[in-house]
């Protein structure tokens, strides 16, 4: 699965959509794509179904982004987390900080 | 006479190595029949414990390389991670506290979770340090944790 990050528009959402393996050669490339995101969007949706793996380099990107969007009262959502990318939240007990959803509204 | 081992590799110590080094990692645990959700944890354990040698054993100095050997002895795999970077003050390696919400610092955790012990030493005659981590073959999760 090759790596990258696309970009749409869903109503007032942004939406980022993840693919491939998020891990420490390129959690630095979905963390500045996160906060570049949140620099134009009034809601960031992040969209992990296509993602194989993730370590905690790439859920600290989001973390980050998440942190960001909280202090500007922007809503931030993880959608359709994979089932590894899931089962790393659960380990790291994010799955209970971040909102996260099947999908958009 | 020690276990034959079931993955002997050597990955340079930089971040774009780990891709190969975790599929090397599947392919070797597959080969045994270990279960699915148990490669996916065991690989993210062996990815985070390389993740922070590359970022912070070889932080000050030229990146070399790492070693994994991967054994099974007695129902348990054994994961052993060589270095040869300066070395690491194991007291400084530790789990944080996962109620506070900030990025950064899970690896630990991960592998605290995951695996069932690991120990951490550094070797005084030879340069490098030497991370050994034991996961018992159908165990749920570690929460084990570090020999001391």
């Amino acid at each position: 699965m090759e790596r990258g990050i696309a970009e749409s528009r869903e109503g007032d959402w942004l939406v980022l959509s993840v693919s491939g393996e998020v891990d420490l050669s390129w959690s630095q490339t979905l963390r500045a794509a996160v906060l570049k995101a949140l620099q134009s969007a009034t809601a960031l949706a992040v969209r992990l179904d296509q993602v194989a793996y993730i370590d905690s380099s790439g859920i600290a990107a989001l973390v980050e982004g998440f942190q960001q969007a909280r202090s500007r009262n922007q809503p931030f959502i993880l959608l359709a987390p994979s089932p590894n990318v899931r089962a790393v939240l659960e380990l790291a007990r994010l799955d209970r900080v971040f909102q996260i959803r099947e999908q958009l509204d | 006479m020690s276990a034959p081992a079931l993955l002997r590799y050597r990955f340079p110590a930089r971040a774009e190595a780990l891709a190969t080094m975790r599929h090397a990692l599947q392919d070797a645990l597959r080969a045994r029949s270990v279960s699915e959700t148990e490669i996916t944890r065991l690989v993210l354990a062996v990815d985070e414990a390389s993740s922070n040698i590359i970022r912070h054993a070889y932080r000050d100095c030229t990146p070399g390389e790492i070693e994994l050997t991967v054994t099974r002895a007695r129902g348990s795999l054994r994961f052993r991670l060589r270095d040869f970077a300066p070395p690491v003050d194991s007291r400084c390696v530790r789990p944080r506290n996962l109620d506070e919400c900030r990025p950064g610092g899970l690896g630990i955790n991960l592998i605290d979770d995951i695996m069932d012990l690991w120990r951490l030493r550094a070797l005084r005659r030879r340069c490098g340090n030497v991370l050994v981590m034991f996961k018992r073959l159908g165990a749920r999760s570690g929460r084990g944790k570090r020999d001391r």
